[in-house]
């Protein structure tokens, strides 16, 4: 089995590595000789290896079905994906410009609602939102940061460009697959790190310490740091504890904190009650405290949302930043961008409809067949129509919620993602990709070199989501060829 | 260290060293039946004993035949106490603090999970037994070893010293309890000396024997050398010491540390020629009673947090 470049099925679309048959792009040429030297044996062997590392690191993902919770093997597929550092530089800016944006937006919006009161955000979009949080209304988080952790879901369609698919904000998951992947790669395939200077990815867990530690309420260097986990059930303990262990952070669950008196957090330790100052929250807002929001939650704690607004503790993301993270408030980033930066958007969104407006509307509910229709609150893939796949069936059921629920969906066309090729069955063909890179924000900007590439294993299928048959490939970010 | 994680740390490490002690029980009981006569009193019986499952065991099984022990003590997830249980209860902890231990250890205790998961069923033979039972032995040391070698002598590392050597006295002390009621009618024949050497295999304390104490496994001897040896490791003195500086490596506690010291002075007055004699039961009895007690402190001391009483506040204080 090899990459033979004149062999390789290309579907029309963009393909991140081959550009023609016959033809790798510049920055893949070594990648794809060295693929095609490898026996087939030799491929097949150290593909294997890779899933043995993977059941023996325990990398894990949760995958809720009706059969119960099954606990998988992270998919993991060896062929990297190869981004050149010239256009990385370009896609960081815009990403780093985009998220400025969205935390103004998001402070604006639990103060004085100006871009509501200068017309650039409709008024009725906010009242509908299901992620706007009345309590944090007036709220001062350190440096007017609210969202300090973003996902960014990026695509390249047919015409080459990257474009914007959403903005992860409440608790974006996947990183720790981004770091485990190349572990995996540089244990497996050692030699091809020699050809290619590959921007490492190892710093991550640094830069969130660094960014997390900057919303400590006391002085000092050594912060009391916590990543708030769910539980070992949540489908994403596994990249909770990983962060936890490369921070040096505790890994916490709510019953092991407790507010007391004086509104400060405090964890349960063998020595008694000690301060907490940060936490890292990957459990949804809407769960954190019982006291402010949902009663019947045992995830959070009592007393939390206090001691945050006399700011007594940092907490990542902030409570309320998900009002970004709606696929309706998504469309007028560009118009935030302009708002608040007086920039040109350096990234585009992907083309979008709005259901509330009539004129979009008749068009979605005309071209249902061709569109795919999103829920405005939904993330990892769940209560999707992808139009070009649906039933009829499927289409009637999503046209009457259309109508009932204007506000909640929003359309856009079926993008052609980019292709790379993989390892399948018998063969490397090409596969639909998108790319999940981290931004963080407090008192400093960063973004992760690359990001997550998620791979729909299934023949064209375009959903990555790994709840739905999705896997990963590393990602590089590659300064040159040796 | 909060107080959860640290309760998963020293369960961990007693689940661990449990199934690793039960596993070089098995295979010295299994190496001792093949030298003693058939009809032998010590049978399969005496290992459940040993362990204190033998109630359990009836609950789920008949006849205490060697198959059926075998699958009880060895893979058998309605007992907690057998190898495959303790060590997805261990791989299950760990999941929970990969945290504080160092990265690799998760990966090993995931693999010799999946190790006992897949193998373990084959011990149930004879054939097979030694191998695999040597092997959860070699990759359990494999671990110990990483956490020695690579870890700070922090709270965890304190922690999981701890419930190792809780679990490896009581361990020590119940081997010797049990096998020496079994050997008391076999005083005088051929077989005593080897009961008492296969007693020794039983905790891996034969070839130190040897070295530091002689060729010949006398009974009292082996009791002086098994529970009150400054230098080998499983003996139970060495146990109490370890807990001892385990203890001091953790938050102050007076608690735990005065039960400790009064279990060190009463082994100070044993007389082992005596208890070879009479009396050992008691006092293997006294060393599990304590050892349990010590349990119940340590979970009071380190693993239940006081929250301080609210403060009444102005209006509430006046009207008192």
């Amino acid at each position: 089995m090899k990459i033979d470049c004149g062999n390789y099925p290309l579907q029309g679309g963009y393909d991140e590595l081959i550009e023609a048959p016959g033809k790798p792009r510049a920055s893949a040429e070594g990648l794809c000789n060295f693929f095609a030297g490898l026996a087939g044996e030799e491929l097949e062997s150290r593909h294997h290896a890779v899933d043995v590392s993977i059941m023996a690191a325990g990398i894990t993902f949760t995958v809720y079905s009706e059969a119960g919770n099954i606990d998988r093997a992270w998919p993991f597929d060896v062929v990297p994906r190869i981004i050149d550092r010239t256009e990385w530089e370009h896609i960081e800016a815009g990403l780093k410009q985009r998220l400025k944006a969205l935390n103004l937006f998001i402070d604006d919006i639990y103060h004085d609602q100006n871009i509501i009161k200068d017309g650039v955000f409709p008024a009725d979009v906010l009242v509908d939102s299901r992620n706007f949080r009345a309590a944090c209304v007036g709220a001062n988080p350190p440096f007017g940061v609210w969202a300090h952790i973003c996902g960014t879901d990026l695509v390249r369609d047919g015409d080459g460009k990257f474009y914007v698919l959403e903005d992860n904000l409440r608790v974006p998951s996947g990183v720790s697959y981004m770091l485990e992947n190349r572990q995996l790669m540089k244990r497996l395939f050692p030699e091809l790190f020699s050809r290619y200077d590959v921007l490492p990815v190892d710093d991550y867990t640094a830069q969130l310490h660094d960014m997390l530690a900057a919303l400590s309420p006391r002085e000092g260097d050594r912060p009391e740091i916590a990543v708030l986990t769910p539980g070992v059930f949540n489908s994403a303990y596994f990249e909770h504890s990983y962060l936890a262990q490369q921070m040096g952070a505790y890994l916490v669950e709510g019953s092991d904190l407790v507010v007391l008196d004086d509104d400060c957090v405090y964890m349960k330790t063998i020595e008694g009650l000690t301060r907490l100052d940060v936490i890292y929250r990957r459990v949804d807002d809407d769960f954190i405290d019982p006291e402010v929001f949902r009663a019947d939650s045992s995830l959070g704690v009592p007393g939390l949302m206090r001691a945050w607004k006399k700011g007594n503790v940092g907490i990542a993301n902030a409570p309320g930043s998900g009002v970004a993270d709606d696929k309706v408030v998504y469309v007028f980033v560009p118009q935030m961008i302009k708002y608040y930066l007086n920039e040109e958007a350096i990234l585009p969104n992907v083309p979008s409809y709005l259901c509330m407006h009539e004129a979009d509307r008749e068009y979605v509910l005309a071209n249902l067949d061709k569109l795919v229709v999103k829920p405005a609150n939904e993330s990892g893939g769940y209560g999707m129509l992808i139009g070009p796949m649906s039933t009829p069936e499927e289409r009637e059921k999503f046209a009457a919620l259309i109508r009932e629920h204007p506000r909640n969906y929003m359309a856009q066309p079926t993008l052609a993602l980019s292709t790379v090729p993989t390892l399948c069955e018998d063969a490397i063909e090409p596969r639909h990709v998108d790319l999940r890179p981290f931004i963080l924000q407090s008192k400093d900007m960063y973004v992760t070199h690359g990001g997550l590439t998620r791979v729909a294993l299934r023949r064209g299928s375009l959903v990555v989501n790994s709840s739905q048959g999705g896997g990963s490939k590393d990602t590089w970010i590659v300064q040159g060829v040796i | 260290m909060l107080a959860r994680v640290g309760e998963s740390l020293y369960w961990m490490s007693r689940y661990l060293e449990r199934a690793e002690d039960t596993a070089r029980l098995i295979n010295a009981s299994t190496m001792l039946l093949m030298d003693m006569p058939r009809g032998a009193s010590f049978g399969w019986e005496g290992l459940l004993n040993v362990v204190g499952l033998d109630k359990a065991f009836h609950e789920l099984y008949d006849q205490a035949s060697e198959t059926a022990v075998m699958s009880f003590l060895i893979q058998d997830e309605r007992n907690p106490s057998s190898i495959f249980a303790c060590v997805r209860h261990a791989r299950e902890n760990t999941r929970t603090f990969r945290e504080v231990l160092p990265r690799e250890s998760w990966e090993w205790v995931n693999e010799l999970y999946l190790y006992t998961s897949t193998h373990l069923a084959s011990a149930l033979d004879r054939r097979k037994r030694f191998e695999v039972l040597s092997e959860v032995i070699r990759r359990r040391q494999t671990l110990v070893g990483l956490l020695v070698g690579t870890m700070s002598r922090d709270e965890a590392f304190q922690l999981m010293r701890l419930g190792r050597n809780v679990e490896r006295a009581d361990m020590t002390s119940r081997v010797l309890d049990v096998s020496y009621a079994i050997n008391l009618p076999y005083e005088n024949s051929q077989y005593y000396d080897l009961i008492w050497m296969s007693v020794l295999h039983s905790l891996s304390a034969h070839q130190m024997y040897r070295r530091h104490v002689g060729v010949h496994a006398r009974g009292h001897k082996v009791l002086a050398f098994l529970l009150d040896d400054l230098k080998f490791p499983r003996s139970v003195r060495h146990c109490l010491h370890e807990i001892e500086s385990a203890l001091g490596g953790l938050p102050p506690g007076d608690e735990p540390r005065q039960r400790v010291q009064a279990m060190l002075n009463q082994a100070d007055q044993a007389d082992f020629r005596k208890l070879a004699k009479n009396g050992l039961h008691d006092f293997c009895d006294n060393i599990q009673t304590s050892l349990a007690e010590l349990n119940v402190i340590i979970n009071r001391t380190y693993f239940r947090v006081e929250q301080p009483q609210k403060k009444m506040t102005q209006s509430q204080s006046s009207q008192a």
